[in-house]
């Protein structure tokens, strides 16, 4: 079962580049999600992994096997397409049967009629009909084979689509944003049971998405991409934790890093009007790279609040609330209030967020004094958006675990 | 507001009613024409009503006299003929306009156009000639290919017109699933187009059917005759039996009638089964 590789895999359209060579090693069995905004190019690349869309330049290697050139049904993939991509004119068992009916196929099948009942033979034979059952079962369309695809619900059409994928046993499953298409109830219980479904075939699966949420659930490894390069390649915690540019620390995360522009001075770093106590690692990263300022990035969750003046709290005032129940999502905006609260694009300009216990109660507009945590905080080139501390692991290619 | 919506109800089945009439009427007068002697007709007196005792006169002429069931079966032959060919390659070319890129494409459309813009009686003589060196003239043969060069574009772009309108994802999981392109088109684009080729099927019967032109200049012994040649034969230089004329024109029209009706229906069905998105 396969490893893959990327190997400066670039993919141009005219003049256009929409990857830009893509170098990274995926091992087997791993769940590997691209994550990036609209148009970056995660779905051209899967197209290219799946053999769908040609590849410009570079090597994409299966183990050691070069599959530039292959065929996608030479390449043992699954695609699992966002519109799902099922055969409208036929049932449900048909469609899961496909691949397997295709596998089979002879040239004579094409001869109308003859090659139809050809076909339908096939399905009903009992190793095909065998492996479809127990498809269906695993994923509880038993009652629905009979159906055709406008008959089923969305989550019930995702699964099938997923079935379809699964009957083959390729040994890679690559899928475009399977769960767009669904509301957020049915997009949380798919997450449970694509995952589960990963440990349980034990195959590489490539999963594209846009949504970070799908991405840190499910990927044991994430690729983030922006306009066609790789932001950074690693574990979920890594990217959460320690982000390699500016790009990912505010693409990853639901609310994103909070980046203050900060200072040296003495031990400690400035912070807009505020001095905080520096750490000894942060105070090292900035001094191996001989710069006395940086943007520092701190998580939302790293954040006390105290409604009355303290020394270690920063001035600020609440500028949004939300009350997700168990936690609340606070956004502030540095300095104490100054008039009435700013609307339309002014309203996120300068916003920051916390994320604080779900009990608490403040109001909009109200002071408040912030004491962020910096222990874990990050540092980036104010310049070049990049992470200083790029430490052992250059961020596109991660060694094996 | 019940009161004015019956009243459009109403005025809507008027409407039907004129519409049916207007389109029903000339048929109805064909076969009454049909059944009315021909002194009758020249006399000017004919009634409204057919003289249904007059059946076996008016058609019976049909099978005795000339050989119109001969004829009949050749219009078939060429009619049938011409929607196969016709559908075969209207639907291999409006595949690879559809989903294809290749050099001239745009040109090749615009040739397909042209066929169309041309008259065909410009075109009798060239292809009289071309028939006379490839000896098609006096195959029913030849009428196919004549007729499905001028039905064929038409074809073509309805279907294309459809083929655009398939989600190209499906199309591209056949792939994934190990489909060639022909297999993509035979299995998965045809069925999902079937009430379009049903479409073009009526639209390309028809037109070998009702062929007129060239099925008279380019098929002279008349065993070889098509109907629509057959039907003008029966007007005399000296003589026009016109009740037999119109019971000719009555047969004539019958299985092209029924082969829409057969194809109606997978048209009109067609227009809800496609909707499945997503």
């Amino acid at each position: 079962m396969p490893s893959i590789t990327f190997d400066k895999i670039s993919k141009s359209f005219g003049a256009t580049r929409v990857i830009d060579e893509f170098t990274a090693t995926v091992p087997d069995k791993e769940f590997l999600v691209l994550l990036g905004p609209s148009g970056c190019g995660k779905s051209t690349m899967l197209r290219m992994i799946a053999g769908l869309t040609e590849i410009t330049s570079g090597e994409l290697r299966f183990d050691d096997i070069i599959v530039n050139n292959l065929t996608p049904k030479k390449r043992s993939i699954a695609f699992v397409f966002q519109s799902y991509a099922l055969y409208p004119h036929m049932s449900v068992r048909s469609n899961i049967a496909f691949p397997l009916v295709m596998d089979r196929f002879r040239w004579w099948h094409h001869i109308p009629i003859v090659g139809g009942f050809a076909r339908r033979a096939i399905m009903h034979r009992s190793d095909v009909a065998a492996k479809v059952d127990d498809v269906a079962q695993m994923l509880e369309l038993t009652q629905l084979l009979d159906r055709k695809p406008k008959a089923l619900s969305g989550g019930q059409r995702q699964r099938v689509a997923l079935a379809r994928s699964l009957v083959r046993e390729p040994s890679v499953y690559l899928l475009d944003e399977p769960l767009s298409n669904l509301d957020a109830k049915l997009r949380t219980q798919m997450r449970a049971e694509i995952s589960a479904l990963h440990a349980r075939v034990q195959k590489t699966f490539v999963y594209v998405t846009h949504d970070q949420v799908e991405a840190m659930t499910m990927g044991t490894r994430i690729i983030v991409l922006n306009a066609g390069i790789v932001q950074q390649y690693g574990l979920p915690k890594d990217i959460y934790d320690r982000p390699a540019n500016v790009f990912v620390a505010k693409f990853i995360g639901s609310p994103p890093m909070n980046l203050f522009p900060c200072e040296v001075c003495d031990a400690q770093l400035r912070i807009g009007e505020h001095l905080v106590p520096g750490t000894e690692r942060l105070a090292e990263i900035l001094a191996s790279a001989g710069l006395t300022r940086a943007t520092l990035g701190v998580r939302a969750e790293n954040f006390a609040v105290q409604t009355s003046a303290s020394t270690r709290g920063h001035p600020a005032h609440v500028a949004a609330v939300e009350h997700l129940g168990a936690e609340t999502i606070v956004g502030f905006k540095m300095g104490p209030s100054d008039g009435p609260i700013d609307v339309g694009s002014a309203a996120t300009r300068g916003l920051y967020y916390a994320r604080l216990p779900g009990d608490i109660s403040l109001a909009l507009g109200q002071n408040i004094w912030m004491e962020p945590d910096i222990t874990g905080a990050v540092l980036f080139d104010i310049d070049s958006g990049d992470r200083l501390d790029t430490d052992e692991e250059a961020h596109v290619t991660v060694a094996t675990r | 507001m019940i009161g004015r919506r019956r009243l459009g109800l109403g005025l809507r089945m008027v409407l039907a009613l004129l519409l049916v009439i207007l389109a029903g009427f000339p048929l109805y007068w064909m076969l009454n024409t049909s059944m009315t002697p021909s002194t009758q007709l020249y006399g000017g007196k004919q009634s409204f009503i057919p003289d249904f005792t007059r059946i076996g006169n008016a058609f019976g002429v049909l099978v005795t006299g000339v050989p119109f069931l001969r004829w009949m079966g050749n219009s078939a032959i060429v009619a049938i003929g011409t929607t196969a060919l016709s559908l075969l390659l209207a639907t291999l070319a409006a595949y690879a306009l559809s989903r294809y890129r290749f050099v001239g494409k745009g040109p090749l459309a615009l040739g397909f156009f042209a066929t169309q813009m041309l008259p065909e009686a410009l075109l009798v003589v060239p292809l009289y000639s071309l028939f006379t060196t490839l000896g098609l003239l006096n195959h029913l043969y030849g009428l196919v290919l004549v007729d499905t060069a001028f039905a064929m574009p038409v074809a073509m772009f309805v279907l294309k017109a459809a083929m655009d309108g398939i989600n190209y994802e499906i199309e591209e999981s056949a792939r994934v699933d190990g489909c060639g392109p022909l297999s993509i088109l035979q299995i998965m684009v045809v069925p999902l187009i079937a009430p379009s080729i049903a479409a073009a099927a009526v639209i390309t019967f028809f037109d070998g059917w009702n062929e007129y032109l060239f099925a008279t200049t380019f098929v002279s012994d008349r065993q070889s005759w098509v109907a629509s040649t057959g039907l003008a034969s029966f007007i005399g230089e000296f003589i026009t039996p016109l009740d037999t004329v119109f019971s000719g024109a009555v047969v004539f029209t019958i299985p092209a009638v029924v082969f829409f009706l057969i194809m109606q229906r997978r048209i009109v069905s067609g227009l809800t089964a496609g909707s499945v998105k997503g």
